[in-house]
């Protein structure tokens, strides 16, 4: 009585094609990701020791080290972040939680959809135009990081609204309910609630910082430094600029090198990324809902 | 939570007023970004209090920046235009020019290429504008493993110095390059690219030539003397396209920013240079 048609069958046969052709797909996708990883860790891995990662760079910068462009990374990743992270946050709880629907405030998100959407080399020349000449920061730590604050600020904003609006409207209505205010209704239930989701836009945020060349080239980062950097009004080296210079720029580089930087790069990423889905999973753990 | 973010402010105050180090900032060339390198990492030996920034980007970029008056000492391997001059003037900037060193300007060709010998007119024809040279045949040879026997041009950015050079002394002034050249943005990238391209030509700084690349000698018409890029030729005068190398200052230096250059057009600075594959300025007994 409920025999398969041949109707049946055909719609089946193809059900089963696109499951497979999907699949194949998805794997592929898996493929580019494998293939760097796999050359960058046969080429740059054996290369790198403790000595590669806490050294500077001698010899016309082929051989030694790589210390004072990881270190840079890692001061201008900070900075980004002390800029960014609490101007993002207080942005999207005001978009989400005070604001109502007005035309200023669909402005505004359009201002920050095409903010995330302009290209990193306008963030560049905005930077040296706004912080190393107007602000007269000079090229310098502050001015590369403030540049790379802006341009990763729709991370947050984006990433900390979504998870604003993801907490359950009855949570704060119950605390209005208590006689709570509006501020310590976001403070109290609002925020520790979305905290995982802000944590991923901070996590997005730093991996976008590590990587950008562009803005950084004219904003603070420097070819070759003979020193450590002090404070945030000195220049630096960094990584991204580090693989370019190594790979494009000076002749007589051993050829693991730029594999090796990659690789160191390429590792930090993901570490951060790693940290963060732990982070992410224990305070997910946490909630109560 | 208060606590804390009174020590970060703290330390951010701290990390700004900590300075005893007096900054330079080198800008430019990269013809010259290399040298400008090594003379910062070994300036280091000679007055540790001074930290010499070094960036590249090409001459242009470095004129630029002098301009806008955010560099100490800008690196060129083109001189200053007019017009460059008149604008760092009206931004109450004087530039100073001085001369680090000379750079020899090689032809690169494929180890494969059995072109021994190039003159001014033959690479007018390939790299100028009206120029008809698009075949390697047309230059009397062939190429083993460049099948389709097309002249791959290769060529530089159009704010580098040594583009700007070959265009003045090789194509001569006013002409313009030809259309569809691979303009890379370094001269490191220009010679990997011939040394993998069998059909492939290209130009740049004598420095930057390796064991995987050929360099023909130039002559300047079919009359003269075939002249091999080397720093010899290029300190003698006899090899046709050698060029100098300039820093510029804002004023005439002084303090760490005149000690810096006195150190480089020195007997140190100048074997470094000339270590480096670039001709010095006066002749240096170097180790």
């Amino acid at each position: 009585m409920f025999g398969s048609t041949q109707l049946n069958r055909r719609n089946h046969s193809v059900q089963k094609l696109v499951s497979i052709l999907f699949g194949v797909v998805t794997c592929l996708l898996v493929v580019p990701v494998l293939t760097i990883m796999t050359v960058l860790v046969y080429k740059g891995g054996p290369n790198i020791s403790f000595e590669f990662l806490f050294s500077a760079p001698t010899n016309g910068m082929t051989a030694g080290g790589i210390f004072p462009a990881l270190l840079g990374t890692i001061w201008l990743v900070v900075v980004a972040l002390i800029f960014s992270v609490p101007l993002g946050v207080a942005t999207a709880v005001y978009l989400s939680e005070y604001a109502s629907d007005t035309w200023l405030t669909r402005l505004i998100n359009l201002a920050i959809i095409n903010l995330a959407g302009v290209p990193s080399i306008v963030h560049a020349l905005f930077g040296l135009g706004a912080f190393v000449i107007f602000a007269g920061f000079g090229t310098s730590i502050l001015a590369a990081s403030l540049t790379l604050g802006i341009m990763t600020l729709p991370v947050v904003i984006v990433a900390t609204r979504e998870s604003l609006q993801a907490v359950p409207p009855e949570f704060r209505m119950a605390c209005w309910g208590m006689g709570a205010t509006r501020w310590q209704t976001i403070r109290k239930v609002v925020l520790p609630n979305a905290m995982s989701g802000i944590l991923t836009g901070v996590i997005l945020e730093v991996s976008r910082t590590a990587g950008e060349t562009a803005p950084i080239m004219f904003t603070g980062a420097a070819f070759f430094l003979p020193f450590l950097p002090q404070g945030i009004l000195d220049q630096t080296m960094a990584m991204s600029l580090h693989l370019f210079v190594v790979s494009t720029q000076v002749p007589g580089v051993p050829e693991t090198l730029p594999y090796s930087v990659a690789l160191v790069l390429v590792s930090m990423v993901l570490i951060m990324n790693a940290a963060s889905i732990v982070l992410r999973a224990y305070v997910r753990g946490q909630k109560k809902w | 939570m208060r606590n804390r973010s009174l020590l970060v402010v703290v330390f951010l105050l701290g990390c700004v007023g900590n300075t005893d180090r007096q900054f330079i900032q080198n800008k430019g060339s990269d013809t010259l970004v290399n040298v400008a390198q090594s003379w910062s990492e070994n300036y280091v030996g000679v007055d540790g209090s001074v930290v010499v920034a070094v960036s590249g980007g090409g001459s242009g970029t470095g004129i630029s920046a002098m301009i806008n008056g955010t560099v100490d000492i800008a690196n060129s391997s083109r001189a200053m235009r007019s017009e460059e001059k008149e604008a760092a003037q009206a931004n109450g900037i004087d530039p100073v020019e001085h001369t680090v060193g000379f750079d020899a300007l090689a032809i690169y060709l494929h180890l494969n290429n059995p072109l021994k010998a190039v003159s001014f007119a033959q690479l007018g024809s390939i790299y100028g504008d009206g120029g008809n040279f698009d075949n390697w045949s047309q230059l009397g040879i062939e190429v083993p493993g460049c099948s389709s026997g097309e002249i791959v041009r290769v060529s530089r950015q159009n704010n580098s110095g040594t583009y700007a050079y070959f265009q003045e002394a090789v194509l001569g002034g006013g002409k313009d390059f030809r259309l569809g050249s691979m303009d890379m943005n370094g001269s490191s990238e220009v010679v990997d690219l011939v040394a993998s391209t069998p059909c492939g030509i290209g130009y740049s700084g004598l420095a930057y030539a390796t064991e995987e690349v050929f360099m023909p000698c130039v002559r300047v018409d079919e009359g003269s003397d075939c002249v091999l890029p080397s720093v010899e030729t290029a300190i003698d005068g006899s090899y046709p396209i050698a060029r100098p190398l300039f820093m510029y200052t804002a004023g005439q230096p002084e303090g760490q920013v005149g000690a810096y250059l006195g150190w480089i057009l020195g007997e140190m600075g100048q074997c470094i240079l000339f270590g480096k594959g670039y001709a010095p300025v006066t002749p240096v007994v170097c180790s």
